[in-house]
């Protein structure tokens, strides 16, 4: 579990990529382009996937019925933030 | 005419298991006749399937509520898990008079002008109103088609797959049977599978209007959903989901409430992650077989061997090889194992799965049809993929390519191969994009020079594995 005590976007970058085994660079991730749908494509199975790594690493687990789901996982950007303001600590 | 009533449950059964209560037989009952009131009447004439109804309700009460409601009113529901603008135009344009059901925004600008009904809480009835209503439960007729279920087809086009009243109805019967559910213990089904998808609706909607089950209607899509379904409903618990998320629930270092039995489907479950998944709770976990085209079929317990036996009243026949099947020149082996299913109430269908028949009710699973791809519950078909992929401007020549681990690795996608001077890789991605599932995008697409084709302009196994094994180069995106 990493100590850092901001979660920075590059970190979570290389989360995605590393656990989702995509063919890019994580620099290569446009920090407020689309997670899902028209930027970097992911589907629900990456969903899962992204979820499990998330838990896995911050100790986070996401939920459904958040209403802030949809925002949450809408760019690499929100993801980074969303985890650095709810990770235990 | 044999006849079955839409519920056959009593009136104070709990059918639903609701985030904010339960639902009963008598409940549903009325809130599904007060939703039928507000769908228009059928069209008189246009044949059994003419102006569907597209149930599009994210809730799965709701979903439950729509479809039962159309059966009152005499209308056929039409299911579909995919739900892009180009799949969304196609049934609406193949089925002129189409009306919508909705609980929330539609998911997007709808590509057609459609008359949307929207589904949603209305308020409870009158106690005695319910118990009326109850006590007169409506009888269906057992060959009026109640749905039309649809899957990609060979073509790339979606075909629909005709269910009847009296064929679900019996489905549901023969799986109460096989799984043991009794109305001496109730047993609570939290299902992750979508409402749309054959699987999620016979487990997670049918059966609880047949069955002594009653199906939860809360989130459960990730590890910390599904277990709060499962501590908010009573045992016993049946946790019927899929291999990637009965992974990602393991992974989750979650303890749930306990599971008397998990279900799992759309894609073989690894037998170490079953065992572990009935070591850490304390569970049996099972799995079933099925198609869209003819539903749940087959199940066996995870962790007892390859072989399955087929629900109590499916037989399966062994079909002879026919001239439909991939040829050897293609490099993909003439399959056999070809079988038909019979099951009550529905026409006997040839599987797309290939079979070794021990005896009409016992088999193993042998492989698929070489041409079907499946992924996350969804099956695509590679010529129609591949169609569409040299369907577009500026592609030459192309193919996608099925990674070999593509059911046992979560991360693993299609790869597609392209001919297209002038198109950049992310150009093709981009109008793949518009017209095919997200699940089946390529992660990559590969540009060529050329594909490997043999002077009859066939792809040869060899040529296909080594693209496979990423031993080409070219330009990717």
């Amino acid at each position: 579990m990493s100590t850092g005590s901001v979660t920075s976007e590059p970190e979570v970058a290389r989360l995605i990529v590393e656990s989702l085994n995509l063919e890019m660079a994580p620099e290569e991730i446009v920090a407020d382009a689309p997670l899902f749908g028209d930027g970097l494509g992911l589907d629900s199975i990456d969903a899962l996937e992204l979820a499990l790594a998330i838990s896995r690493r911050y100790g986070l687990e996401l939920r459904s019925d958040d209403a802030r789901n949809r925002q949450v996982f809408a760019s690499l950007r929100s993801l980074a933030a969303y985890i650095d303001e709810n990770r235990p600590r | 005419m044999t006849a079955f009533p839409l519920v056959a449950r009593p009136a104070e059964a709990v059918l639903f298991h609701r985030p904010h209560g339960a639902v009963t037989a008598a409940g549903f009952l009325a809130a599904a006749s007060r939703l039928a009131a507000r769908l228009p009447a059928p069209p008189h004439a246009g044949g059994d399937d003419a102006a569907p109804v597209i149930n599009l309700c994210a809730d799965r009460y709701l979903f439950a509520l729509g479809f039962a409601a159309c059966l009152l009113r005499g209308r056929v529901s039409l299911l579909t898990g995919d739900r892009s603008p180009s799949r969304l135009a196609g049934l609406a344009a193949r089925f002129p008079g189409m009306i919508a059901l909705a609980d929330g925004p539609m998911p997007m600008p709808m590509p057609m002008p459609m008359p949307v009904v929207a589904v949603a809480d209305g308020p409870p009835g009158p106690a005695a109103v319910a118990r009326d209503r109850a006590a007169a439960v409506p009888a269906i007729p057992a060959d009026r088609l109640a749905a039309i279920v649809f899957t990609s087809g060979s073509t790339g086009e979606p075909v629909g797959h005709r269910k009847a009243w009296g064929a679900l109805v019996a489905r549901s019967v023969d799986a109460a049977r096989r799984f043991r559910l009794g109305p001496a213990a109730p047993a609570a089904v939290v299902g992750t599978v979508p409402p749309q998808h054959m699987y999620g609706f016979e487990t997670t909607v049918l059966l609880p209007l047949h069955a002594a089950a009653a199906s939860w209607c809360g989130p459960a899509f990730y590890p910390v959903d599904v277990a709060a379904a499962l501590a908010a409903v009573p045992g016993p618990r049946v946790l019927v989901t899929t291999p990637l998320q009965l992974r990602a629930l393991l992974g989750a270092a979650i303890a749930p409430a306990p599971i008397a039995r998990v279900i799992s489907a759309t894609a073989p479950l690894d037998p170490a992650m079953a065992q572990a998944a009935e070591r850490r709770w304390g569970t049996e976990v099972w799995e079933i077989f099925g198609a869209t085209e003819v539903g749940s079929i087959a199940s066996r317990r995870a962790t007892a061997g390859p072989e399955w036996r087929s629900y109590p009243r499916v037989r399966l026949a062994p079909l002879p090889p026919g001239p439909g099947e991939p040829d050897a020149a293609s490099g993909i082996a003439a399959p056999g194992g070809l079988v038909s299913v019979r099951a009550p109430y529905a026409a006997p269908f040839p599987l797309n799965d290939r079979l070794d028949l021990q005896d009409p009710t016992r088999f193993r699973l042998l492989g698929r049809n070489g041409d079907v791809v499946k992924l996350g519950g969804r099956r695509a078909s590679l010529a129609g993929l591949t169609r569409i992929l040299t369907g577009i401007d500026g592609v030459e020549d192309g193919i996608f390519v099925v990674p070999d681990d593509l059911e046992t690795r979560p991360t693993a996608r299609l790869l597609a191969f392209a001919v297209a001077p002038g198109l950049p890789a992310e150009a093709i991605l981009a109008e793949l994009r518009t017209r095919i599932d997200p699940l089946f995008l390529p992660r990559r697409v590969v540009r060529l020079d050329r594909l490997p084709r043999d002077p009859l302009g066939k792809l040869p196994a060899r040529a296909l594995a080594e693209l496979r094994a990423g031993d080409v180069d070219g330009d990717a995106a």
